[in-house]
């Protein structure tokens, strides 16, 4: 509409075609007033919560600052090679890497198998079987944290017990407080804490898939596991890479699961990149950082948040490599 | 060929076992399925149950029953002590006020905007959907400590508000994302049918198209809901130090910390926390469940 205008008036100089169209931008954004206050407090919580803090956590960086006051003893890059040369960001690194290195494929496995089974139309109860799989999902990590240290930590006739009475093990282990066990532990409440995610992803899945495909497969004599090779796992690739990805996201910014199990310890054998931020702004609960230094948690924050923003990218790229693939498909 | 031969092979196998035969072997692979399900369903579920048994346990119940369920004597006053010396009272109505008000203020505000960008035309809307789609790609809880920042310049430091704002401002883009889907994919002529009638902008979103948002309202709520009530980092920051202000979670954590021995206390303030949320979401797991199945299929 405004090119069409604008080709009307060709004796407009282009200084002059600028008023008009600042003219008619202040007209149209007058017109629409109430669009605008309608967005406004949504904007305004973006903007001061979520866009703003972005740029200032970028700012923390340069400076050497315990968070009371202004900061002021401005150190440039120190905090980037401090955080480069921390052994102890670097353990976090791996454990979370180990954590989700882990915990996904386990996960996804046990997901995708409860997901067929409870896929199938025949099947009873699967609304139930759902509902019960997928609880820790909606459960707090405080909750979590409380009652897994409580049914492992060593009284009376606990879960060592059990484990000594069936000869699994041969001396009381305090599992959480364990350099060897802890993070081991975590992952396998990581795992049931966020399976009913997948389930729930991969049931929404397997429900695109039509039932005249398993149909005229079972016509043509395929077994359960042909049926699963080729049907299910052709038609599920794109679901699955985005329930692949997302897990992956999920699991690299594990946060209160460790912070309640074991709070990074013991000796940082549990630390992930999440709690070792934690840390160095807040304080430990049981570490040995005390003195808050805002400055190293926001280049520590900022560098892996870099990390994470390249796998989101590749995220968003693989999003759009497996709809166009998608489109093709369906036009094949 | 031989794939051809070896499906010819299938069938007759097939028509060859008799009917009944099958019927047998299915209806008790069927019968095995269920029980290993729920075998392992209890067992997924045991660390809630066990939680529930042991809230009624006494102090030396607790240590001699370990890791019974079910509880020999019932220890009620429990739930008592929690409520009231423990002062998950004081948490849970901490909690209640802070989920109600950011699920009220998340659920305006998001579909004020969903509205006013499925259904207006204004200059720099185009850029506005591209900045809080890129926001939504963006990692979050990065910047927990700006955020704890403006918090206190604001003033808003150790109060409710603080984290109520924070809250609604975390599940804003998403919820706003839903809001705008579910308006998009209602029809326009209604839009028209409404303005025939006499109906403004306003009425337009409050008395047509807010109305018709019921599901998508029920799954932002639930969402809300759940996200806030959980909320662990967030009441943790901002209410570091002032007990009387904090949330069940961070509560529940604290008090670990400092009564390292009335575990029973903790079991039933643990079941006060579980409780409203198991509540909701079996009476609502529908809206819940859509709504998860939906993100992942667009």
């Amino acid at each position: 509409m405004q090119l069409s205008t604008m080709a009307k008036k060709p004796e407009l100089s282009p200084e002059q075609r600028k008023t008009v169209k600042k003219a008619r931008l202040w007209q149209q954004i007058r017109a629409n007033g109430w669009s605008y206050v309608y967005l406004a407090p949504m904007a305004l919580l973006l903007l001061v919560f979520i866009i703003y803090p972005l740029f200032a956590s970028l700012g923390y960086t340069l400076y050497q600052w315990n968070g009371i006051g202004d900061p002021s003893n401005f150190v440039g890059l120190a905090n980037f090679v401090r955080v480069l040369h921390d052994g102890i960001f670097w353990e976090a690194f791996l454990h979370t890497f180990i954590y989700t290195l882990v915990l996904v494929p386990v996960q996804l496995l046990l997901a995708l198998a409860l997901a067929l089974i409870l896929n199938n139309p025949k099947m009873r109860f699967s609304t139930f079987y759902r509902s019960v799989y997928f609880i820790p999902v909606v459960t707090s990590a405080a909750v979590i944290g409380i009652v897994v240290r409580l049914i492992l930590t060593n009284f009376g006739d606990n879960v060592n017990q059990l484990l000594l009475n069936l000869h699994l093990i041969h001396s009381h282990i305090d599992w959480l407080a364990d350099p060897h066990f802890a993070l081991g532990i975590i992952i396998i409440v990581g795992i049931w804490n966020t399976l009913g995610y997948n389930l729930v992803y991969f049931l929404a899945g397997l429900q695109t898939i039509p039932t005249e495909l398993y149909e005229a497969a079972e016509l043509d004599g395929a077994g359960p596991i042909a049926r699963f090779f080729y049907i299910v796992v052709p038609m599920l690739r794109s679901v699955g890479l985005i329930i692949l990805i997302l897990a992956i996201l999920g699991s690299l910014q594990v946060f209160d699961l460790v912070q309640v199990l074991t709070a990074g310890g013991p000796y940082f054998s549990t630390e992930v990149v999440n709690t070792y931020i934690y840390h160095q702004a807040f304080g430990g609960f049981s570490s040995t950082v005390t003195q808050p230094d805002i400055g190293l948690a926001s280049a520590s924050s900022f560098f892996y948040g870099l990390i994470l923003i390249v796998l989101s990218f590749i995220q968003v790229l693989i999003f759009r490599y497996s709809a166009s693939r998608r489109a093709e498909q369906r036009l094949a | 060929m031989t794939f051809l031969a070896t499906i010819t092979a299938n069938i007759q196998r097939k028509r060859l076992n008799s009917y009944r035969h099958y019927m047998v072997r299915r209806r008790l692979l069927g019968l095995l399925t269920h029980v290993i399900l729920l075998v392992c369903g209890v067992l997924w579920m045991y660390p809630f149950l066990w939680t529930l048994g042991s809230s009624f346990k006494s102090i030396d119940g607790f240590f001699n029953e370990g890791l019974n369920i079910f509880p020999k004597e019932f220890e009620w006053s429990n739930y008592v002590q929690a409520w009231n010396e423990a002062s998950f009272g004081q948490f849970f109505f901490n909690t209640v006020f802070v989920t109600v008000l950011t699920v009220i203020c998340t659920l305006l505000f998001a579909s004020m905007a969903g509205y006013v960008l499925a259904r207006k035309s204004f200059p720099g809307k185009k850029y506005f959907i591209g900045l809080i789609a890129i926001t939504l790609f963006l990692p979050h809880g990065y910047t927990i400590l700006p955020v704890f920042d403006i918090v206190q310049r604001l003033g808003l430091l150790n109060t409710l508000w603080s984290i109520i704002l924070v809250q609604t401002a975390g599940g804003m883009v998403f919820s706003t994302f839903l809001f705008m889907g579910y308006f998009t994919a209602i029809d326009r002529e209604l839009d028209d049918a409404a303005r025939v009638d006499g109906a403004n902008f306003h009425q337009l979103f409050w008395r047509v198209l807010f109305p018709l948002s019921g599901p998508m309202l029920a799954t932002v709520a639930l969402f809300t809901f759940i996200g806030t009530w959980n909320s662990f980092l967030i009441p943790l920051v901002f209410t570091l130090g002032q007990p009387q202000l904090q949330t069940l979670a961070v509560g529940m954590f604290a008090f670990i910390g400092q009564n390292s021995t009335q575990w029973t206390y903790l079991c039933a303030g643990s079941v006060i926390t579980l409780a409203p949320i198991m509540l909701v979401f079996i009476l609502l797991q529908r809206y819940f469940i859509n709504g998860i199945a939906g993100a992942i299929k667009s």
